[in-house]
């Protein structure tokens, strides 16, 4: 598969007049290449890094909403005891999907938005190195996903957990499609993540501008990476669980059957050898997005830049070194808890130093608390109270009191909303003005802030309490039997958490009016360096070219933009920083020297047609096998015209037939 | 009410007492709410001593080890939060732009990075090494004095008293030698300042037994067996729940612990193993069992009942029945006071009071009187009775039964009669 190439070699010299005449190399030849740059075609064969990156964010925030729905029930079915506005059934296949909606397709996609879209424009590049997989990336995600949703409209979501543990995951004890759905589904997504992973780590390895070396790659890219390889080994493991999972339920295997002699644990194991390096994949991509704003915002650069690369490494390796410490009621044996509960402690040092580095990074710096950095510093103490719960449960003998109960459910969202999520948000606010150029209505984000931040600690920090009194997780009801009467009375904390979702809802629900308002007829346009940034996504238009640069650019510091805005002018160790250029001088200079012929690649029609070859085969295992058989031919078809297609669209697909400099030129 | 929850009363009414110093200086009284603040969010840790699955409230040397481990661990981690909220409040208010100079474009100090990664390193550290020490004795079972073996299952807890060698159960000798083995359900009865070890496995999924005031969690798995300790030296009822999601009614599996002293744990061996006595011929009781036997016996066994009619021994066939191939022994089902996967109680509200919340030394008298007639909850019983499956849900879907090999997941529907209820609650009623 080819590279984008670096326009300094191999430029194509197109000739303005060349006649428009049929390229012989068109073998498919069939169809018109879609090379339409407005209007839903646009969108759909897309292959440019950031509409994908933009339709990432869009289904991710729409999968938000619904998870987000999910949860609100569930707070309302728990508000008060023994609560009716569920029954059973539907609950655990609320919490299940509720779980499942967040992680694979929330929080997961939404890095991936970030991700297609910044680390481009990052690393000075045009694109990714495989456009078109990651077009069949998204599809995939997006497929996928709507895929584990139609479960609802077809007997019921998975009701096992997102852990769906064996082996009550079996069709004994889940008749229903749900747990298919679930499987097959996540397969899918699965294959997002992967091509999404081996897209990512080829690009920042190969395609990062001149003079920039790996200690030179902005924070949020080298974090982006490390995600990259934990999925590059993490989804596999997943995928063979699944696998596994789906021959148990669909083809009689007895993978996981106990009267077959198979050990149920073993679901366990896979599940978690996955499932913790998971949690860093969800949260890795906010550590990278705070680290990026913090010194934006503090006027300093990231402190102690090179061991937040390496404790972010760091916490990437022995993540894999950590999984059973989500199973120390299972009983593994005294030695593994022993071993895996020291190894979860050495897992709080590298994260410790995040911690310590950001708030060095705002130390003795110039602050400015706009929403992103209210955002920030939101993450590091908020994720400093999930961190500090996780220590007290990476003491295997106080997790064996914990485990399965609130108080880990109260630990966990605050990692994954307090770290992920409000990183994730931070990153919208921080970047909005440079995909869509307009800014988002401070005010409007402050209130947005505040909300949400009450919100959370409203509805996860009660539940810290009901764990710790012994409320176990996934109860549809829970009885005042239990509850006791005292200050820490279940019942009383229980509604808190209920109210404090609502107020969480609140906040977000501000965020899309926040989208509504801010890009309103008649809203100003924002400027082209609105937070006075530092790193190489600003060295150019808002919103970015197709191309992203006019010139690729050359890299001499960790914060290019910066030292190309601002001179040190001191001398004998005291330093004098002073503006020697505006952000649109420095742009103009860019655009001054653009260079001659820019290679993009076209847009297909086959990344989408090959993802949705992956949902009908599924809806095949369930129901079918005819139409495995049909969903594989599409792919097949589709692996065929996407093998045989130029990466270039011969030029009377464009109409008019056009051979401008900045959209034409074949490349191999 | 426990000497204990008095104490815990008392403290927190003095709290509220001291927390209106007004009069002091400003700087003083500042001080002094701080510091009130934090004693009271400890005392108020302790006024919840009612939660009755407080995780914090150990009452027997396994959970208390756990207690002594992590309280200081909780303190650690607390102090640390609050230095680090404190650090970033401070640069948060200290270095907000007025203004100032652009700062230096340092890129950190190396020697500070080094500090900061040896300071939780060495915390860290210290955790560590009790902890491992933790671990071993938890899962320590050498000196073992009581086995009792427990099954899950979708979604109760069966409990079978292992004899030992010797003929003793947990070192107590029956008075009279046992015609049947001791199975019980829901309420697990163990003798007091006995090093008890469960040895425990599930029939269907997984599940996790829990009794948080006398130890940490340990998950049942089918195909595996899995130790657990118990010990307690006050009786009482130890309330727990089932921990590991098991299926439709996973909020429906609870459990408790009965810790008996040494005289009441022989009192309720000998009750447990003593012969069968039918009802008085001719009473409702007496057509509760006729009823008994053609609608229940299938599934659950009563230990010596023989069938009037044909003078047999009736002896219950779950496996042809039950998709777990199991269900509740009651034999002395009224010996117990919760049914139905221990999620209701058997006893009205104020009796369950009574018995639940009475001192140790009382406790034992109380707990093996038993449900009398005039402490029966009737209203849950009736219900369960009636219709079980819309009381505890069981399927989600009664048409999905026949996946289950045409198996039912608990107790099904059984269209009984309000006058066959009447006769059964009379007949159970003399099962204690």
């Amino acid at each position: 598969m080819a590279i984008i190439e670096r326009p300094s070699d191999a430029v194509e010299v197109v000739d303005e007049t060349t006649p428009s005449v049929a390229t012989p190399e068109s073998s498919y030849g069939v169809f018109r290449r879609p090379v339409e740059t407005t209007g839903w075609k646009s969108w759909l064969f897309t292959i440019d890094h950031k509409k994908l990156g933009i339709m990432y964010g869009v289904v991710a925030m729409f999968f938000f909403v619904v998870g987000g729905i999910e949860a609100l029930l569930l707070r309302l079915q728990l508000a008060g005891p023994n609560g009716t506005v569920l029954s059973a059934d539907k609950y655990n296949q609320m919490f299940t999907m509720h779980a499942t909606t967040m992680v694979f397709l929330f929080v997961m996609p939404m890095a991936a938005a970030f991700a297609n879209y910044f680390v481009p424009l990052q690393i000075g590049a045009r694109d990714v190195a495989f456009p078109r997989i990651n077009a069949f990336g998204f599809w995939a995600f997006l497929f996928g996903g709507l895929f584990l949703n139609t479960s609802w409209f077809l007997g019921g979501g998975a009701d096992g957990g997102w852990f769906m543990y064996a082996p009550n995951s079996s069709v004994a004890f889940s008749p229903s499609n749900g747990v298919d759905f679930w499987g097959l589904g996540l397969q899918i997504t699965g294959i997002a993540s992967l091509t999404g992973a081996i897209n990512l780590i080829v690009t920042v390895i190969n395609m990062r501008a001149p003079g920039m070396s790996l200690m030179k790659l902005p924070i949020f890219t080298w974090m982006v990476l490390v995600v990259q390889f934990l999925l590059l080994f993490a989804i596999p493991v997943i995928t063979v669980a699944l696998f596994m999972l789906m021959f148990q339920r669909s083809f009689d295997a007895t993978f996981f059957s106990v009267e077959a002699g198979a050990d149920p644990l073993l679901w366990q194991h896979l599940f978690w050898i996955f499932g913790h390096p998971e949690v860093y994949i969800l949260v890795l991509p906010s550590f990278g997005i705070v680290s990026e704003i913090l010194p934006v915002f503090s006027k300093k650069p990231l402190f102690g830049y090179p061991l937040v690369v390496f404790s972010g490494a760091a916490i990437g390796f022995v993540g894999w070194g950590v999984w059973a410490h989500h199973m120390f009621a299972s009983g593994l044996g005294p030695i593994s808890v022993a071993a895996f509960s020291v190894a979860t402690m050495a897992i709080a040092i590298p994260t410790g130093v995040k911690i310590v580095n950001w708030t060095l990074t705002m130390w003795g710096g110039k602050l400015r608390f706009t929403v992103p950095m209210l955002y920030s510093v939101g993450v590091i103490v908020q994720f400093t109270i999930g961190g500090l719960s996780g220590v007290t449960h990476s003491v295997a003998p106080s997790d064996t009191q914990q485990t399965d109960t609130y108080y880990i459910v109260a630990h966990f969202h605050y990692v994954i909303f307090g770290g992920a999520v409000l990183g994730l948000f931070a990153g919208m606010y921080y970047w909005w003005p440079k995909m869509f150029g307009k800014m988002l209505n401070e005010r409007l984000g402050r209130v947005n802030f505040w909300l949400t931040i009450i919100g959370m600690n409203l509805t996860f920090g009660p539940m810290h309490i009901v764990g710790l009194q012994g409320q176990p997780r996934r109860m549809y009801v829970w009885t005042e039997n239990r509850a006791g009467d005292g200050f820490f009375n279940i019942g009383f904390w229980n509604l808190i958490a209920s109210i404090g979702s609502f107020v969480l809802a609140l906040g977000i629900l501000l965020f899309f009016v926040n989208i509504y308002v801010s890009h309103r007829k008649g809203t100003e346009k924002a400027p082209l360096d609105p937070w006075d940034a530092r790193s190489l996504e600003w060295i150019t238009t808002n919103p970015p070219k197709e191309h992203n640069f006019d010139r690729l650019p050359e890299v001499g510091h960790l914060d290019e933009f910066f030292h190309r805005k601002y001179e040190d002018r001191g001398s004998d160790g005291h330093h004098e920083f002073h503006q020697i250029a505006t952000a649109e001088e420095v742009v103009a200079e860019e655009e001054n020297n653009a260079d001659g012929h820019i290679h993009l690649p076209s847009p297909s029609y086959w990344p989408i047609l090959l993802a949705f070859s992956l949902p009908i085969m599924a809806y095949g295992v369930i129901y079918n096998v005819f139409l495995v058989i049909g969903g594989a031919v599409l792919g097949l078809v589709s692996f065929y015209g996407w093998g045989l297609e130029p990466h270039t669209a011969p030029e009377d697909d464009y109409d008019p037939p056009t051979g401008t400099a900045m959209e034409v030129a074949a490349h191999g | 009410m426990s000497h204990e929850k008095v104490h815990y009363r008392t403290i927190c009414n003095s709290e509220r007492a001291t927390s209106s110093l007004e009069n002091m200086s400003s700087r003083l009284f500042r001080v002094a709410t701080t510091v009130a603040g934090v004693a009271a969010t400890t005392v108020l840790a302790g006024c919840a001593s009612d939660a009755p699955q407080d995780t914090w409230k150990p009452a027997g040397p396994n959970a208390q080890k756990i207690q002594d481990l992590q309280w200081p661990i909780f303190l650690t981690a607390g102090i640390v939060g609050v230095i680090v909220m404190a650090f970033i409040a401070f640069c948060v208010v200290k270095y907000r732009d007025r203004g100032q100079a652009i700062p230096d474009q340092a890129h950190g100090k190396a020697w500070l990075e080094y500090l900061f990664i040896a300071i939780p390193a060495v915390i860290l550290t210290a955790i560590a090494i009790p902890t491992v020490g933790v671990v071993m004795a938890l899962n320590d079972t050498d000196d073992t004095e009581c086995v009792i073996n427990v099954t899950g299952q979708q979604w109760w807890w069966e409990y079978d008293y292992e004899v030992g060698a010797d003929g003793t159960i947990c070192g107590y000798a029956p008075s009279e030698v046992a015609a049947s083995p001791i199975i019980t359900s829901g309420q697990l009865v163990i003798p007091a300042d006995t090093k008890v070890l469960l040895r425990g496995t599930s029939r269907d999924v997984i599940h996790s037994y829990w009794i948080p005031r006398l130890n940490g969690k340990r998950d049942m798995v089918p195909g595996r067996v899995h130790f657990l300790r118990l010990e307690s030296d006050t009786p009482g009822i130890y309330a727990g729940q089932c921990t590991e999601f098991c299926g439709l009614s996973h909020a429906n599996m609870r459990m408790e612990t009965v810790v008996l002293e040494s005289a009441h744990f022989q009192q309720w061996i000998d009750n447990e193993l003593e012969p069968y006595q039918a009802p008085a011929e001719g009473g409702l009781a007496a057509e509760g069992e006729t009823t008994f036997i053609a609608q229940c016996s299938r599934c659950h066994q009563v230990n010596g009942l023989v069938d009037p009619g044909n003078g047999n021994l009736v002896v219950s066939y779950p496996d042809q029945f039950v998709y777990s191939g199991a269900a509740p022994n009651l034999t002395n089902f009224l010996g117990r006071n919760t049914f139905a996967g221990a999620t209701w109680d058997l006893l009205t509200p104020e009796c369950r009071t009574d018995v639940w919340e009475s001192s140790p030394e009382e406790f034992g008298d109380k707990y093996l009187a038993g449900v009398s007639q005039d402490c029966l909850n009737e209203i849950d019983l009736r219900e369960w009775l009636r219709n079980a499956p819309a009381k505890k849900p069981m399927y989600a879907d009664p048409a999905m039964l026949e996946q289950s090999d045409g198996k039912v997941r608990g107790m099904p529907y059984l269209g009984l009669s309000e006058d066959q209820i009447d006769q059964l609650i009379a007949y159970l009623l003399e099962r204690k």
